[in-house]
């Protein structure tokens, strides 16, 4: 179950003074069951992209196959509702997008919408609350009055409850804490390893690029400037400069001490491997 | 929404766009006083060719001004229902199995959308070619006379530029907040009554709580940076009439008065 861009543009606006062109004749193909992550400077258009996923953007140019659907520029698609139960598309800051009067009805909503039956829906919900870290004592709150953290955390699952076989998700931990910010790359690690979820994640901390995912798409004013694996990204420390991207602690660590004439391969991505290299150049 | 073209600001470089808003404000005043007093069609006809005029000095497509009318339709098919079932005057127009249309139903319509077209040509002109903060600046200005009654002239104008800057920022928010609950299934399109408000529901909600929240943010932050309702300011822009918009506001009011003054002598 692929993705697919084929020569997709995207215009805001078009046909008035405000048009802008954000994406410029892109193609991207997306594996199936692996985590990716979209990075680039602000205003690149991360965001245009991934919505286009569940067709909330649609193509001004090119089409676009996800799943089992393709979405053109020439025609109107139709049966939305099916695409969007299987691409499940978590917003940047979704905290604003909360509005049930119990946190538990709120995430029931998604998948209630699909037609799941109250029941079910309710179970859903909490299996989702329990996964981003939200014990019974949240069930009966306001979404309203949580803080920041908590709220994206009531969003996510309310996107998780819908049980989608693809999960985007635009700047999850953004504004979150170190740790919850972990603890969220966390479960999504979990999702793809354990449910074979496909997960694209739009992010800018290279630690969690690293640390998480498998490829890497570079997005630069509204062009792929790069898609590769995340081992040829983070083993060539001359594509994050010519990417303008900076390279996590460990990496930059690992070109000090190239520099300095230490004997370390590329191919090192963890401080284990830079513990182990170094005492291999020691002995 | 994306393309709502009322009240937009369209920065362009014309002379219209160059004029003092004040001048433009009593420009359009006059204006609709004059589409307000019954000047008959050769009377509007008048008008409506300065104001195109107007709308092609300030560069404006003709597009553009249709857009802004294209709410009107609906509004207009409503009146045009209820003055054909309610207006039993005049000749008969049609005659469809014993159900008669009369004359004056059409032609009242008719009146009615031409003041209507007339003055939202009229405003959306002024707020195409006008800045927020230019608008503002005039509404306080011309309303300063009357602080000595006690009217708050600075608390209405900023009133009036902190709604006009959230304009594009609250659509900008719905747009997103009917995004987000689109990917959770939402459809506003489809669906039963119940699902239908709980999708609107799902709308409102949210945005509401956001506004609230940046109502807030904003007030704390004025209040942070020491903004005092009643303090004396000065401002960085100043405002000056030049020769050409004391020749606009000549036009317009040799305009409105000779339509004034053929009405009540009735020579049109
Ligand atoms: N609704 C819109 N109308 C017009 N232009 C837009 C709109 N949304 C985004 N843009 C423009 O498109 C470009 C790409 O925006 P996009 O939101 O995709 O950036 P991004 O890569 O997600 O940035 P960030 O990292 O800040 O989230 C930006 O230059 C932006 O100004
Ligand atoms: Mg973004």
């Amino acid at each position: 179950m692929p993705i697919e861009f084929k020569q997709v543009s995207h215009e805001y606006s078009p046909n008035t003074p405000f048009a802008y062109k954000a994406l410029n004749e892109i193609d991207l193909e997306l594996a199936e069951g692996k985590i990716t992550a979209i990075v680039g400077a602000t205003g690149s258009g991360k965001t245009t992209i991934v919505q286009h996923l569940n067709a909330l953007l649609l193509p001004t140019q090119g089409e676009i196959v996800v799943v089992d659907k393709t979405i053109k520029s020439t025609e109107k698609p139709k049966n939305l509702k099916a695409l969007r139960k299987q691409v499940g598309l978590v917003f940047q800051f979704p905290e604003y997008q909360l509005f049930e009067e119990t946190i538990l009805k709120d995430v029931a909503f998604g998948p209630k919408n699909f037609g799941v039956s109250e029941e079910d829906a309710q179970e859903k919900a909490k299996e989702a609350l329990k996964m981003v870290g939200l014990d019974e004592t949240f069930y009966e709150r306001s979404p309203l009055d949580l803080s920041g953290g908590q709220k994206r955390r009531v969003a996510i699952a309310g996107i998780l409850a819908m049980d989608p076989q693809v999960l985007v998700l635009d700047e999850p931990t953004a504004g979150l804490d170190p740790q919850g910010a972990k603890q969220m790359m966390g479960l999504f690690e979990m999702l793809n390893k354990k449910h074979g979820k496909t997960i694209l994640v739009v992010t800018h901390d290279m630690e969690h690029v690293l640390d998480y995912c498998d490829e890497v798409v570079v997005v630069e004013r509204g062009k792929i400037a790069m898609h590769v694996s995340k081992e040829e990204f983070f083993e060539d420390a001359s594509l994050m400069v010519k990417a303008n991207i900076n390279p996590p602690a460990i990496i930059r660590m690992r070109t000090m001490l190239q520099e300095k004439g230490f004997a370390i391969p590329n191919t090192v991505l963890s401080l284990e491997a830079l513990v182990k290299a170094l005492k291999k150049g020691v002995a | 929404m994306k393309n709502i073209v009322l009240g937009r600001y369209i920065p362009l470089d014309s002379v219209i766009h160059k004029m003092d808003p004040r001048a433009k404000i009593i420009a359009m005043i006059t204006l609709l006083v004059a589409i307000f007093i019954d000047t008959g069609y050769i009377g509007y006809g008048i008008i409506a060719a300065f104001i195109l005029c107007a709308v092609f000095l300030a560069k404006l497509k003709l597009d553009f001004v249709w857009k802004a009318l294209k709410p009107m339709l609906f509004m207009l098919c409503f009146l045009l229902v209820i003055n054909v079932l309610v207006l039993k005057t005049g000749y008969v127009l049609v005659d469809i199995f014993g159900f008669k249309i009369y004359s004056d139903a059409i032609f009242q319509t008719l009146y009615i959308v031409i003041r209507l077209v007339l003055m939202i040509i009229i405003t959306t002109l002024l707020t195409a070619s006008t800045k927020p903060m230019d608008l503002t600046i005039a509404i306080e200005d011309l309303l300063s006379p009357f602080k000595v009654i006690g009217v708050p002239a600075h608390d209405i104008a900023m009133m009036i530029s902190i709604a006009l800057r959230f304009i594009p920022t609250l659509l900008e928010e719905s747009q997103r907040i009917m995004k987000a609950q689109e990917s959770r299934g939402v459809d506003l399109q489809e669906g039963s009554f119940k699902e239908k408000v709980m999708a609107i529901l799902s709308l409102i909600v949210p945005l509401f709580v956001s506004s609230f929240q940046r109502a807030d943010d904003l007030a704390n932050a004025m209040e942070a940076r020491g903004y005092n309702p009643g303090g004396k300011r000065v401002r960085y822009k100043q405002l000056k009439f030049v020769l050409r918009d004391y020749i606009m506001l000549l036009c317009v009011f040799g305009l409105v008065a000779g339509l004034i003054a053929t009405k009540v002598t009735g020579i049109l």
